[in-house]
């Protein structure tokens, strides 16, 4: 998880994401910021999530556990 | 799907854009998002200039221009096209076919055969498939394959998912025999189920065209767009890209006994430069190997990327003497396309401008 969390800090351009922060709390979380993070999952984790599958997902904490159990299926 | 064909070649190509440019950074004056968030769109995806036609334009009058400049220059004799198919999803008219439009234009034979077809992204692998399929018979010995669009008539400028990577554009392949006995493979496959992921839900006989479907509707993250406006899923599509294209490609290539990185170019539709080079790495190919230069350049004009691609990229290798490539296409549709083959030596192979 600490990867993931360095990953989408890079994309979210701050210095550090925490899992229990909210995604849509931070300014730069828009439609780019989504697909970035689609095309980062994909190649780090084999993992893909439509844009939908952000509805659900309140804290970058809920996001790591929607995708591992995307890797588990 | 699978096709072969034998003794076939492309003979020359012929891009042509409208002279007008357009920049993203004037485009970005229409978003409505922060001017920051708008730059960092555009250093992501690789937005920065496309042509796009004046009012009234049409892809006919791309067409007639690009032939003609072809007939003027005798690299084409307007007697030798026994087959004139156009790749497009915005034809002139519902009826007549804009390949008739064209043919009328030009005053070409009465003997030969016109044919539209509705496609695009993956539209210029289906066009070479059917001209390859054309020139199986005696009495086509030419073919002359259009592909592109206007698609710019068709956009938001108020929907930054898609206005910044529109461009409009037409290219002319010249397909004809070979006396060789290099083979072309080629894999097609589709799915209609996942269709709405690309779509203009106005104009056709579902949802004519009305007052209301012209309507700016608030489509999220502060994108205006009507239902008169080309539509697209930009995740979904992503998400097709990265798990469909690869094993297409992977599949024709162990099928053919082909090494996947033997050969020398991948020429692929172009949505953008960032769809193109997260593909490039999923597939572990060299970015110089797969060009992605298209959109930055001239945007995204459907079935014309491929042939683009080819222009701006490889035309000296290409006139000069042959390389192996592979050709893929993805998208409406869905369709998602690739093909096998060799390519050159072209006796034109260049672009130029519609004033």
């Amino acid at each position: 998880m600490t990867d993931f969390l360095k990953k989408l800090a890079e994309i979210l351009e701050v210095p550090e994401v925490k899992s229990s922060d909210e995604l849509k709390a931070f300014p730069q979380w828009d439609s780019l910021a989504v697909l970035s993070v689609i095309a980062m999952l994909d190649a780090n984790y084999g993992v893909n999530l439509r844009a939908a599958d952000f509805a659900t997902v309140q804290s970058a904490g809920n996001l790591w556990n929607l995708v591992e159990s995307k890797k588990r299926s | 799907m699978n096709f072969s064909f034998r003794n076939k070649r492309i003979s020359g190509v012929l891009t042509v854009v409208p002279a007008n440019e357009r920049s993203f950074l004037e485009d970005m004056k229409n978003f409505n998002a922060p001017e920051a968030r708008s730059l960092k769109l555009m250093e992501v995806m690789g937005y920065d200039k496309r042509r796009v036609v004046s009012e009234g334009v049409c892809i006919s009058d791309l067409a007639v221009f690009g032939l003609q400049n072809l007939f003027s220059r005798s690299l084409l004799k307007p007697e030798d096209i026994d087959a004139l198919i156009l790749i497009s999803q915005t034809p002139d008219y519902l009826v007549p076919p804009t390949t008739s439009v064209i043919q009328g234009r030009l005053g070409l034979k009465q003997d030969m055969l016109c044919l539209d077809i509705n496609q695009a992204c993956a539209g210029f692998v289906i066009g070479l498939i059917q001209s390859f399929m054309f020139l199986e018979q005696e009495s086509i010995r030419k073919v002359v394959l259009l592909s592109g669009d206007v698609l710019s008539r068709k956009v938001s400028p108020k929907d930054r998912t898609i206005y910044p990577l529109v461009g409009d554009a037409i290219a002319i392949t010249v397909v004809e025999r070979d006396s060789g006995e290099s083979s072309i493979e080629a894999t097609v496959k589709m799915d209609g189920s996942r269709g709405n992921a690309l779509s203009i839900p106005a104009g056709g006989m579902r949802l004519p065209c009305s007052p209301q479907t012209a309507v700016l509707e608030d489509v999220g993250d502060n994108n205006l767009r009507a239902k008169d406006h080309l539509f697209m899923d930009g995740s979904a599509i992503f998400n097709f890209v990265q798990t469909e294209v690869p094993p297409l490609i992977n599949a024709l290539c162990s099928r053919t006994g082909r090494d996947i990185y033997s050969g020398d170019y991948f020429l692929c539709h172009q949505p953008n430069r960032f769809m193109l080079q997260k593909l490039a790495d999923k597939m572990k190919i060299p970015h110089a190997k797969m060009p992605n230069n298209v959109v930055e350049r001239f945007g995204n004009s459907g079935g014309a990327t491929i042939p683009m691609a080819l222009t701006i990229n490889v035309a000296d290798h290409l006139k000069a003497g042959s390389a192996r490539a592979c050709l893929a296409g993805f998208g409406a549709g869905l369709t998602w396309a690739a093909m096998l083959l060799t390519l050159g030596p072209l006796s034109f192979c260049e672009l130029i401008d519609y004033p």
